[in-house]
């Protein structure tokens, strides 16, 4: 077969994987598995009804967003108010595109055996990638409060793209710790790095353990970069009505929501690929078929937990007032995450290339 | 494709004509110099500042790649950065204007007119 | 076809056609979006080009951050229209046209001749070797490092420049 059409078709193969664990299965049952993680945290039984144990809620929800009324307010700009959604949605799930979720998948076709990495592309600007779309994805928001017309939009919207820059740099620059120790920009290397080894002959050889502080700011500007409390005052319920996305109703109210947990699943994973290991643990190859299969229950497993991370965080701690927040987010982490720029430059120039 | 095949295709082979990149280059500088000169609005015209910008960014990638050589890949760099302090700066002084006048028209602002 | 004329074509074409756009939009919030189309269409551009490095800062720095600092300064200003035209500057505008159609025809002219017959590819100490899986990014990092320390360390004070510069020109005077 021609390699490019096999490519073609395994990249496609790849794609409509991806699409339909996180479209199609992830996102709904996310909002059942925030409400109940809710009422577990706050000691209610959370939504039981429909559907043993409140299964079905997903597709509940899912007929409520379709059927109500779809209003646009006087005087909005149409265009850019229908835009909005669309732009804060499709960064989060683009952003799967480059982040592998498993080693790969060796695949025979008429005794030629091809093997499959399991990532849609592999490009060599990596991180800058999810980057770019980063800062893509604050566009959504700033047109979403702008275009409805509305003070109290607005002021959400400069408030959580403020928020959102802000917190890139912390970001960005935390990250660099780990391009610098892994020595390529590419995500599938950075797995590659932390595959093999271990440090003190039992901990596996993960970017979180050298790196700690990059590694907490990381974590905590992704709360920030996702709107997610104790960060999201942007869309507070108490202050601002619903900050940027008052306004919207049915469909595209419900394409923001699941545009801030595609975020969320976007973050996580990215969180599992740069600091603890990606779809590796440690002494196991992973090579094969059973490998490729459970290199990708492993990286599951792992974003699972970190998108139960953000629920949690978000049912237990208070909300940060809007001058704390960019305090924060300016004085405290970006000097941190220089300070762990210098040590993990130290650190790669004391161990001689292999942290 | 493997990483590794199509970036050394892709160095060595060029399926479109550099200078068709060139042209498209230069027509966005004319249309950012069309605006400059026709727009009243200052944002709109520091807009098509950075458009030309832009565009002469695109001609340097193009010269760089035919001459393979990486400098133009550098100038752009500093370029990019450039224009970044140059925005903030000129968006500064922007608002500093728009509150001594309360306008950015720029016909509107002829003081220094005798 | 060849995928990569496809590519090139779809490409240009929306970057003329979002930069004619910026021209006649009626509200500075559009034009801006419409050069984010611009810009974006053109990082497409630097992907064929060999640069995906440069492509992904356009749209970090370019797109992403001096475009959003505009829409900021757009709205916390409230600029919503274009001004109200009262006198039209008619010579000015024919002008204006005549001298960019000019020059703009004799730079397509120009820089058409320049790249025909190709130049070919020299030897120079910064060329772009045959690349490696990480691309031309080890290259332009050693570069920058070494040939372009300079220009890096004054580029360093010019953004510190910018950043109190900027500071300092919005400030509110208290008389």
């Amino acid at each position: 077969m021609d390699p490019l059409l096999f490519d073609a078709l395994a990249a496609i193969a790849k794609i409509l994987f991806v699409w339909a664990v996180v479209l199609a299965a992830l996102l709904p049952n996310l909002v059942l598995l925030e409400r109940r993680g809710a009422a577990l945290i706050q000691d209610r039984p959370g939504p039981n009804r429909v559907g043993p144990f409140g299964l079905f809620q997903a597709l509940a929800d899912v007929v409520k967003m379709f059927m109500k009324e779809d209003m646009v307010p006087l005087y909005a700009d149409r265009l850019l108010y229908n835009l909005a959604p669309l732009i804060t949605m499709i960064p989060a799930l683009t952003t799967f595109a480059v982040i592998p979720f498993g080693s790969s998948i060796p695949v025979t076709i008429g005794g030629v055996t091809h093997i499959i990495p399991l990532v849609i592309a592999d490009v060599n600007v990596g991180i800058l990638y999810v980057f770019a779309l980063t800062s893509l994805g604050v566009y959504g928001l700033v047109l979403a409060g702008w275009s409805s017309n509305d003070k109290f939009s607005l002021m959400g919207g400069i408030r959580s793209s403020a928020q959102i820059i802000s917190y890139e740099l912390a970001m960005g620059i935390a990250a660099i710790g780990v391009f610098l120790a892994a020595g390529s920009l590419r995500l599938p290397a950075v797995v590659a790095y932390q595959h093999h080894g271990t440090f003190l002959g039992f901990l596996p050889h993960w970017n979180c353990f050298p790196q700690l502080i990059g590694c907490v700011i990381f974590v905590v500007s992704a709360f920030a970069e996702t709107n997610r409390l104790p960060f999201d005052l942007a869309e507070a319920e108490a202050e601002l009505v619903a900050g940027f996305h008052t306004e919207y109703s049915a469909f595209k109210f419900g394409m923001f929501f699941m545009g801030e947990y595609a975020n969320m699943v976007a973050a996580s994973a990215l969180i599992v690929t740069l600091y603890f290991g990606g779809w590796s643990l440690p002494g196991l190859a992973l090579t094969g078929l059973w490998g490729g299969l459970a290199s990708i229950a492993i990286f599951a497993v792992k974003t699972f937990f970190f998108i139960w991370l953000f629920i949690w965080v978000r049912w237990t701690l208070p909300r940060f007032r809007y001058d704390q927040l960019m305090a924060i987010g300016w004085k405290v982490f970006l000097p941190l995450s220089l300070l762990n720029l210098l040590w993990t430059g130290w650190l790669v120039l004391a161990s001689g290339g292999r942290v | 494709m493997s990483p590794a095949t199509s970036a050394a295709a892709a160095v060595s082979v060029m399926a479109v004509a550099p200078q068709a990149y060139l042209v498209v280059g230069t027509i966005l500088f004319a249309i950012g110099l069309a605006g400059a000169l026709l727009k009243r609005n200052a944002l709109s015209i520091f807009l098509s500042i950075e458009l030309m910008m832009n565009a002469v960014n695109l001609l340097f990638l193009a010269y760089a790649r035919m001459r393979g050589d990486a400098a133009g890949q550098m100038v752009v760099f500093f370029v990019i950065a450039i224009a970044a302090a140059e925005a903030a700066i000129g968006l500064a002084i922007f608002v500093a204007l728009f509150r001594a006048r309360q306008t950015v028209d720029v016909d509107k602002i002829n003081f220094l007119k005798w | 076809m060849n995928g990569e004329l496809l590519v090139f074509a779809a490409a240009s074409a929306v970057a003329i056609v979002s930069a004619l756009a910026m021209l006649f939009q009626k509200t500075p919030v559009r034009s801006v979006l419409s050069l984010v189309v611009t810009f974006f269409a053109l990082a497409v551009l630097s992907v064929l080009l060999a640069a995906p490095f440069i492509a992904a800062l356009q749209v970090i720095v370019y797109a992403g951050a001096i475009l959003v600092l505009f829409l900021f300064v757009i709205m916390l200003l409230n600029l919503t229209q274009e001004a109200a035209e009262k006198e039209t500057r008619v010579v000015h505008r024919f002008l204006s046209v005549m001298g960019v159609l000019a020059l703009g025809g004799i730079l397509v002219g120009v820089t058409w001749k320049a790249g025909n017959p190709p130049v070919p590819i020299t030897t120079s100490p910064n060329a772009i070797p045959v690349l490696g899986v990480d691309g031309e990014i080890p290259l332009l990092g050693r570069l920058l490092f070494t040939d372009y320390l300079l220009p890096f360390e004054a580029l360093s004070v010019l953004l510190l420049l910018a950043v109190v510069g900027a500071l300092l020109l919005s400030k509110r005077r208290f008389e």
